[in-house]
C-alpha cells in the first residue's frame, strides 16, 4: 500500500472533500480520502436520550479547544474576538451545522465591480448555478421556489415548516415592507436517497439522530464508497510532499495507530477548511517552498474572513411552539443584503430566523440573565419565555484584509506534534457598522412582530466562527491569488484546493451550499481537463 | 468523624448538608401551585451533580457550610431550624452580597429539573427525548408571502 500511487488523494472528508470525491468517482480513477476524524454514529447523538441538552453542551461543544475529542486539534484564537469553531469527523463541520442553506447572490462574485471594494471572483454565479443545483439534488435541499432575493431555482424538496413563529416574524417583516422567505435548508422533508425525512427533533446543531440533516457523512459518503472511493479515517496529514519539479508527490500522515506513513498520489486535493488548509500548506515546507507549499504569493493564510455574527432575541406573549422545529432553519430576510451606501457601510447581511430555546437552555439562560428568578416566580417566568421566544441571527459579509490571517503557532501542537494554527483577526470598521445596523434592524423586526421584550446580544458573538473563508484565494494572477480560476495551485500544478479557503469574498450568508457548489465546479473542471490537467 | 464522612465518596454530603440542600433547592424551584411541577427538592439534583459534575461538590459543600455559619451568626441557630421567611431572607442577603453564591447550584438544579418526566410533561414537550418521535410543527401560511412576491426581484444582476 505504501508504494502504491493513487490517482487522487483528498485530504479531508467534510463538505467540500465529500462533494469532490463524489464528482470524481465517475472517472473510475483510484481515489483515496484521508480524514483525521472517524465516523459519527447517529444512534449516539444526544437527541437519542433524555439528558440531551447537557450532553450536547459537552460532547458536541462547538469549539475544538473545549471539546477536545481525539480528532480535534487545538487552535490559538486568543488574538481574535471571534473563536474558531469546527468539527473533525467524516462529514467535518456539517456534523454540527444548522443546515441553513442560502446561496450566494450574483453580486457576491462582482464585489469590486459593483461596490469598489475587495476583488471580483474569476467565476460568477452563472458558472456555479448548475453545481448549486447538482448539490441540491445530491443531498436533498428543502425550500420554496420563487424567492425574489436570489436567482430563480427550484429546491427539490418542499420547504421546512415555518410554524407559528415563522408566521409571526413574517407578519412583522410584512409590516415593515421587508423581504422574507422560507429558507433553503439542507434537511430532507421527504424520503431522499434512502434517508428518512425530518421529524422536527430540534437540535440539528448537535448532530441529527434521524439522519435527515444532510451532513456530508450521510448525504455524500455512502454514495462515494459505493462508487469505489476509499475513505481512511483517523489519518491526520502532516504535510504534502513535493519533488524538484514543483509537483506534489503525496502526503505524509499519521494513521490511527500513530504510525507515520506516506501515500503517493498523482493529484492532491486539499479540503480542510479555511483554517485547516492554510495550516497544512504552511506546515508543508521544503527547499523549494520555504514559506509553505503553494505560497509564492505569500497569501496562504491571509485574508481570513469569518462572518461576524450578531444576535437578537424577541419574547412574545402568545405561545408560538418556537421550541419545536429544526433549530437553525425557518425563514430568512435579505432586505439588507445588497449594498446601499446610505447605511454607512458597503455590502450587507442575511437575517436568519432560528427557533426558540429548549427547556434547559431556556432555564439556564433565564437564570444567567436574571429573567427567571429563584422562588415562587420561577414557573411563571419560565412559561413566559419557553416556546415564546424567537432568535434572529445577523450574518455579516466580512471583507478580505491581509492582516486577518492564519499562521502557525510557535508552540502549540496537536496530539501528533503537528504545529497548530494561530489566528490573528480584527473586526473592520465596515463590519462593525454592519453589525450595529443589523442589530438595530433585528430589534426593529422583533418589535414589528410584537415582541414584548427584545435582547440584543453583545456582538460579534465570540462563539460564532464557523465560516472559515478566504485563506487560499482564487484568482487569475499568481501574484494576487493562491489557486487559479478552477482551483489549481498556481505554484503546484497537481495540487487543488476545494474548500472555503478559495473564496475571494465571503458573501453574507452561511457558505456551505456555495462551498459545495465551488467544489463540484472544480471537480468538473478537473474532469474536463484530464488530458491536460497539469499543463 | 461521622459515619457519613467515612464513606464520603458515595455520600458526598452529610445529613446536615443534605437538609440544607433540600431547603435551598426548594428555594430555587418550588413546586408549582397547580401541583403539576414538583419542587426541585423532589428531583435528584444531588445524584445528578455526582454523576455529571462531581468536581463541584467541594464548592457546594462549602456554600452549604457558609449558609449554616451565617444562620448561627445572625440568628443563633442552624439554617435548617429557621422559619421559611428567615431562611429566604438569609439566602437573599447572601446572594445580594455575593452574586455568584450558589449560581453553579442553580444552573445544575435547572439542568436536572428540566429533564424530569413530571416537568417535561407539564411544559408540553413530553417525557421523552426528541428522537425518535419528533414533534409536529405547522407548515405555516404561505399566503403571508404575497407582499414579498408582489414587490418582485430585489437582488442585483451582475
Amino acid at each position: 500500500m505504501a508504494d502504491e500511487v493513487v490517482d487522487v488523494l483528498i485530504v479531508g472528508a467534510g463538505a467540500s472533500g465529500a462533494a469532490v470525491a463524489w464528482s470524481l468517482a465517475e472517472t473510475r480513477m483510484r481515489i483515496v480520502c484521508l480524514e483525521q476524524g472517524g465516523w459519527m454514529n447517529p444512534a449516539e447523538y444526544p437527541s437519542n436520550g433524555r439528558d440531551w441538552e447537557r450532553r450536547a453542551a459537552k460532547e458536541m461543544q462547538v469549539s475544538p479547544n473545549l471539546r477536545k475529542r481525539p480528532a480535534d486539534y487545538p487552535i490559538n484564537d486568543d488574538d481574535s474576538p471571534i473563536a474558531i469553531l469546527n468539527f473533525n469527523a467524516v462529514g467535518g463541520s456539517t456534523i454540527l451545522y444548522s443546515a441553513h442553506f442560502p446561496r450566494f447572490h450574483p453580486s457576491d462574485f462582482r464585489v469590486k465591480s459593483l461596490d469598489g471594494v475587495a476583488d471580483d471572483w474569476p467565476i460568477d454565479y452563472a458558472t456555479l448555478e448548475p453545481f448549486f443545483a447538482e448539490n441540491d439534488n445530491n443531498i436533498g435541499v428543502a425550500g420554496l421556489a420563487g424567492d425574489p432575493a436570489v436567482p430563480a431555482h427550484r429546491p427539490p424538496l418542499p420547504h421546512l415548516p415555518m410554524g407559528r413563529m415563522g408566521e409571526t416574524m413574517g407578519r412583522g417583516f410584512n409590516k415593515l415592507g421587508w423581504h422574507w422567505w422560507p429558507s433553503d435548508s439542507a434537511i430532507i422533508t421527504r424520503p431522499h436517497n434512502g434517508r428518512g425525512q425530518c421529524l422536527n427533533l430540534g437540535p440539528c446543531n448537535t448532530g441529527c439522530a434521524q439522519g435527515a440533516k444532510s451532513s456530508a457523512d450521510i448525504a455524500y459518503w455512502p454514495m462515494n464508497e459505493r462508487a469505489g472511493v476509499e475513505l481512511r479515517t483517523h489519518c491526520r496529514v502532516r504535510e504534502i510532499t513535493v519533488d524538484n519539479r514543483d509537483m506534489a508527490t503525496g502526503v505524509t500522515y499519521f494513521d490511527a495507530d500513530g504510525n507515520e506513513r506516506h501515500q503517493r498520489a498523482e493529484v492532491v486535493v486539499v479540503a480542510c477548511n479555511g483554517v485547516g488548509t492554510p495550516r497544512l500548506l504552511l506546515n508543508s515546507t521544503s527547499a523549494r517552498f520555504p514559506n509553505g507549499l503553494a505560497n509564492r504569493s505569500g497569501l496562504v493564510g491571509r485574508n481570513l474572513m469569518l462572518h461576524p455574527w450578531g444576535a437578537v432575541a424577541g419574547y412574545f406573549d402568545e405561545p408560538l411552539g418556537s421550541n419545536f422545529g429544526p433549530q437553525g432553519c425557518c425563514i430568512l430576510s435579505q432586505e439588507f443584503y445588497e449594498t446601499d451606501t446610505s447605511r454607512g457601510f458597503v455590502r450587507g447581511y442575511n437575517m436568519q430566523i432560528t427557533r426558540g430555546g429548549p427547556p434547559v437552555g431556556t432555564a439556564r439562560g433565564g437564570i444567567a440573565h436574571g429573567t427567571i428568578p429563584w422562588g415562587a416566580g420561577h414557573h411563571d417566568a419560565f412559561d413566559r419565555l419557553f416556546g415564546r421566544n424567537i432568535h434572529l441571527g445577523i450574518c455579516c459579509e466580512d471583507l478580505p484584509e491581509e492582516h486577518n490571517r492564519v499562521t502557525l503557532d510557535p508552540e502549540l501542537t496537536d496530539s501528533n506534534g503537528i504545529p497548530s494554527p494561530k489566528i490573528s483577526y480584527t473586526l473592520s470598521e465596515n463590519s462593525r457598522r454592519m453589525l450595529d445596523h443589523g442589530l438595530a434592524r433585528g430589534a426593529e423586526a422583533m418589535e414589528a412582530a410584537g415582541a414584548w421584550k427584545i435582547q440584543k446580544a453583545p456582538s460579534p458573538i465570540r462563539m460564532a466562527g464557523w465560516h472559515l473563508l478566504g485563506t487560499a484565494r482564487m484568482g487569475t494572477d499568481p501574484e494576487r491569488s493562491v489557486v487559479n480560476e478552477w482551483g489549481r495551485s498556481h505554484d503546484v500544478r497537481n495540487l487543488f484546493i476545494v474548500d472555503g479557503s478559495v473564496f475571494v469574498t465571503s458573501g453574507g450568508v452561511n457558505p456551505t451550499t456555495t462551498i459545495q457548489a465551488v467544489a463540484l465546479y472544480i471537480a468538473d473542471s478537473m474532469k474536463r481537463r484530464l488530458a491536460e490537467l497539469f499543463d | 468523624m461521622t459515619q457519613t464522612q467515612i464513606i464520603g465518596t458515595d455520600n458526598p454530603l452529610n445529613d446536615d448538608h443534605r437538609r440544607i440542600l433540600a431547603i435551598v433547592l426548594d428555594l430555587i424551584v418550588p413546586a408549582s401551585e397547580d401541583g403539576q411541577r414538583p419542587s426541585a427538592a423532589d428531583v435528584d439534583v444531588l445524584g445528578y451533580i455526582r454523576e455529571t459534575e462531581g468536581h463541584t461538590l467541594d464548592g457546594l459543600r462549602a456554600e452549604l457550610d457558609q449558609l449554616d455559619a451565617e444562620a448561627f451568626e445572625s440568628q443563633g441557630e442552624a439554617f435548617a431550624s429557621l422559619d421559611p421567611a428567615t431562611r429566604q431572607a438569609l439566602v437573599d442577603a447572601v446572594r445580594e452580597r455575593e452574586p455568584h453564591f450558589m449560581r453553579t447550584l442553580a444552573m445544575q438544579t435547572v439542568t436536572c429539573y428540566y429533564r424530569d418526566d413530571r416537568v417535561l410533561e407539564a411544559i408540553g414537550v413530553g417525557a421523552r427525548p426528541p428522537f425518535p418521535e419528533g414533534y409536529e410543527v405547522p407548515s405555516g401560511d404561505l399566503s403571508l408571502l404575497e407582499p414579498v412576491r408582489r414587490r418582485g426581484q430585489i437582488y442585483r444582476e451582475a
